[in-house]
């Protein structure tokens, strides 16, 4: 009897807990349910517009491991990569790169310059956003206040306070005025955030995070936390021959092994990597390694106001005592080059470092630094880094056997990413191991980085006469000079030494042999719109 | 029984409400915050402040705290500080998916654990003994992130398989969903088993060598009854006491199984939460964590008093 009711309650109990996950489920999927409501609605237009296209036998999806989870879409307040490259694909600026790193137009069709702080851009007519709205001059205007609004904290902002006013011309002609001469502002404008949004959009969502309605050449269709974002084929693109592909799908893998396993299978169609994993696919069937040169480059910044690294020349010693060549081959597997301030994927204006005399590795030369600097036993010091990243930990425990040699004893702080960025903003650490990219113009890795004003000069570097190299290369826009102005701005900077340049690494994007047409570019590693699948 | 109930949860308060305040201040103390881990390199004294007031970050301590708590109790556990999203509801959803995982590596370890276990404890120090303990030993010693990624390069490199990339729920389609979770679960599974298979082994051991069962013997029982109606039955309080334990932890969120096979359950969502110090996020995941574990030690409590009558409560 006892055993009977024993069991009758056992199954009971797991009944009942059967029962919680099935309804705890239920809402979930109900909710799904909803989501994928609102998305029938959009990919019911699609498959309306699909129909002529029955002809095409299969849906050509690119299916993409995603390593980091979107951090949001709004275009305008979210820098975070995972988000950029989905976002990058549903709106457009109004200029861009091409693949050469030339500027080209894009809802721009062309744009004169009546004289050095007035801009006129002539807008392509017959762009319509996603919902069906046509892009006007209107839609321009309000996306770069949007930007420019203090209210919208918007990373690019400073990107633009060089704007004093935009006027609307004409429905489809927009004119800038700028406060000064600014060499920078159209390569400014190919920033992927620069992008233009709908009004209206933006007024029904309060903010863009969880809509994206563009005008770009994939729609938006759901994104699923921690799962997948689809994008589809956007039928109305203004270049009627792009995009080759359907749809896109950017499934969420934080897990190398994972995106390995999956690249390998067919799980996935094309997954960045790390060089390690890289040489691994390396002799795989079926899938093709693409690398390209990046614009990031790794870095050692230094407090400069330290009692000890307050001192040039210990700066300097310190730049002897790295060995650069040894950094690129052992945390990079041999796949980066030696760089400077300027990454050397940023073609001619980026200075040649190899022969500086600092990049030599003279330890005699940074033994006698140090002692003219009053250290000739050395000292102690502590170098922070990030151990969200491998690559910052190894190459500080790298530095760490180099410095030796000249007497310097390194401790590695490793610490999490969220109390990394906080360090980094408030200057709490003497060394600090880093990645920076270096944008897509001079300027933003020099006046932006070191000027004494620069927003991300957190070293507390001041040094007037390279302040003014950046702000007369900022205002100059005969080309030979301007470059003459930021070959001048990195030897200062070299021979300053607020912070180390390392090397800038190659990046590596695995891709099934069944893509076809995909080729990445350093400023956009993963321009997808000439995909085909076989 | 009711009343012991009501009690319980009526516990719940200040249980939940110290969790509350714990976590509500280690957030923080801990350096960064969720203006600088979105802006990174971008930002700007400006847009710093700006983000902080549009959060509330700019308040005093006490001040935020009255607002969160505030709009806890009315069930508004607000929005994600990073997507915007509504805490709750993705909470919930999320929670559905770990729940799933759990109850599914439970039974795998549970269909592996008990049998073994208790064969283990009828023939102590025989090979089959030493063999299951062996395999406890392996099951409670292997780390969960190295099996699951030993079996992930193992089934893509000899077998050509990984799971399929994507999750689905299982009322969209169960197939795909049970596909997808298979992997984890067994990790999930053989990791739990190993220490369920170690009590069973040992509460049946010490049940075996007591008094009623010598005189159910000599009743002349059959080992079968012996075993499951009488022994078994005793040994179950120490087992159910691991599995509760076990249970409750795995709710809370698997982190790394989570991660390794890019499921988007709780651990997930409380992990990105601390990265992205997205306050709200892991305020309102870790308060709903602790709900469940008070809840679920409940459910074991009660379990007692019908596995052994001897234990009421009042």
């Amino acid at each position: 009897m006892r055993k009977k009711s024993f069991l009758l309650t056992f199954t009971f109990m797991i009944l009942i807990t059967l029962l919680i996950a099935c309804s705890g489920s239920n809402e979930s999927s109900g909710e799904t349910d909803n989501n994928s409501g609102e998305t029938n609605n959009n990919s019911g237009e699609t498959n309306k517009e699909e129909s002529p296209n029955d002809t095409k036998q299969v849906e050509q999806v690119l299916n993409i491991a995603n390593d980091q989870e979107p951090a949001g879409l709004d275009p305008h307040k979210t820098p975070a990569h995972s988000s950029v490259r989905i976002y990058s694909q549903v709106y457009n600026g109004l200029v861009q790169f091409d693949g050469s790193m030339q500027i080209q137009g894009d809802l721009a069709k062309d744009w004169e310059q009546p004289d050095d702080t007035t801009y006129i851009f002539n807008l392509r007519e017959g762009v319509t956003f996603h919902n069906g709205n046509d892009m006007t001059a209107e839609d321009v205007k309000y996306s770069f206040e949007r930007i420019m609004n203090e209210e919208t904290a918007s990373h690019i902002a400073s990107y633009f306070a060089n704007v004093e006013s935009i006027e609307v011309l004409g429905d489809y002609q927009i004119q800038f005025n700028l406060k000064s001469t600014d060499a920078t502002f159209l390569s400014n404008l190919t920033n992927a955030s620069a992008a233009v949004v709908d009004q209206t959009v933006v007024e029904e969502n309060g903010d863009l995070q969880q809509v994206a309605i563009g005008t770009g050449p994939f729609k938006f269709v759901e994104w699923v936390p921690d799962n997948k974002v689809v994008l589809v084929r956007n039928e109305d693109y203004y270049n009627e021959d792009l995009p080759k592909l359907d749809k896109v799908i950017y499934y969420t893998m934080k897990d190398e092994a994972a995106r390995l396993s999956a690249i390998r299978t067919g799980e996935v169609d094309l997954t960045s990597l790390t060089a390690k994993s890289a040489s691994l696919l390396k002799n795989q069937e079926n899938i093709t390694i693409k690398d390209y040169q990046s614009l990031e480059y790794s870095y050692i910044g230094f407090n400069v106001e330290h009692e000890i690294l307050s001192n040039v020349k210990v700066r300097q010693a310190l730049s002897l005592a790295t060995n650069r060549e040894s950094i690129a081959d052992l945390v990079w597997n041999g796949d980066a080059v030696v760089s400077g301030p300027v990454a050397p994927s940023m073609g001619d204006w980026a200075i040649d470092v190899k022969a500086h005399e600092l990049y030599s590795n003279d330890i005699e030369k940074a033994k006698q630094l140090l002692e003219e600097a009053g250290y000739p036993e050395g000292f102690d010091i502590t170098i922070t880094t990030a151990s969200t990243y491998a690559d910052m930990v190894d190459t500080a425990q790298i530095l760490q056997q180099q410095w030796k040699e000249i007497g310097v004893n390194v401790e590695v702080k490793q610490i999490e990413w969220g109390a990394y960025i906080d360090t980094w903003l408030n200057t709490s650490a003497d060394i600090l191991v880093g990645r920076n990219g270096s944008g897509t113009d001079p300027d933003r890795a020099l006046n932006y980085f070191f000027h004494t004003n620069g927003s991300a000069n957190v070293w507390n570097f001041s040094d007037s006469n390279f302040d003014q190299l950046v702000e007369t290369g900022k205002v100059t826009v005969d080309e030979a000079k301007r470059k003459d102005i930021y070959t001048q701005a990195q030897e200062s900077l070299l021979e300053l030494s607020p912070n180390l340049f390392l090397v800038s690494p190659m990046k590596y994007v695995a891709v099934r042999d069944s893509v076809e047409g995909f080729t990445p570019y350093p400023h956009d590693g993963e321009y997808i719109l000439e995909i085909t699948k076989k | 029984m009711y009343a012991y109930i009501l009690r319980r949860l009526f516990m719940l308060i200040p249980v939940l409400f110290g969790v509350s305040i714990v976590i509500f201040f280690a957030l923080r103390v801990i350096p960064g915050d969720v203006a600088a881990t979105i802006l990174g390199t971008d930002a700007t004294p400006e847009a710093l402040a700006q983000i902080r007031e549009d959060f509330g970050l700019n308040l005093p301590i006490y001040e935020q705290y009255l607002n969160w708590i505030g709009g806890v109790l009315t069930g508004d556990f607000g929005e994600s500080m990073r997507t915007g999203k509504e805490v709750l509801p993705d909470i919930l959803s999320r929670f559905a998916i770990t729940f799933e995982l759990t109850l599914i590596a439970a039974f795998i370890s549970w269909i592996i654990a008990i049998p073994l276990g208790i064969i283990a404890g009828m023939k102590r120090n025989s090979k089959t003994d030493f063999s299951v303990r062996i395999l406890s030993l392996l099951g409670v010693s292997v780390p969960n992130f190295a099996l699951a990624t030993v079996l992930i390069l193992v089934l893509a490199l000899f077998f050509s398989y990984s799971p399929p990339v994507g999750y689905v729920g299982f009322f969209e389609d169960p197939i795909t969903n049970l596909q997808i979770l298979f992997l984890p679960a067994i990790v999930l599974g053989t990791s739990m088993a190993g220490a369920v298979m170690r009590m069973t082994r040992s509460s049946i051991l010490e049940i075996l060598r007591q008094d009623f069962i010598r005189t159910i013997r000599a009743k002349g029982a059959k080992e079968r009854v012996v075993i499951f109606n009488h022994a078994l039955r005793n040994a179950m309080i120490p087992i159910l006491t691991i599995i509760g334990m076990q249970i409750g932890v795995l709710l809370g969120g698997t982190v790394i199984i989570e991660q390794i096979f890019s499921l988007p359950g709780l651990g997930q969502l409380v992990l990105t939460g601390i990265n992205q110090r997205d306050f709200t996020v892991v305020q309102g995941s870790v308060l709903f964590i602790a709900f469940v574990f008070v809840i679920i030690n409940l459910i074991v409590d009660l379990l007692y008093s019908y596995l052994d009558p001897r234990i009421t409560y009042k």
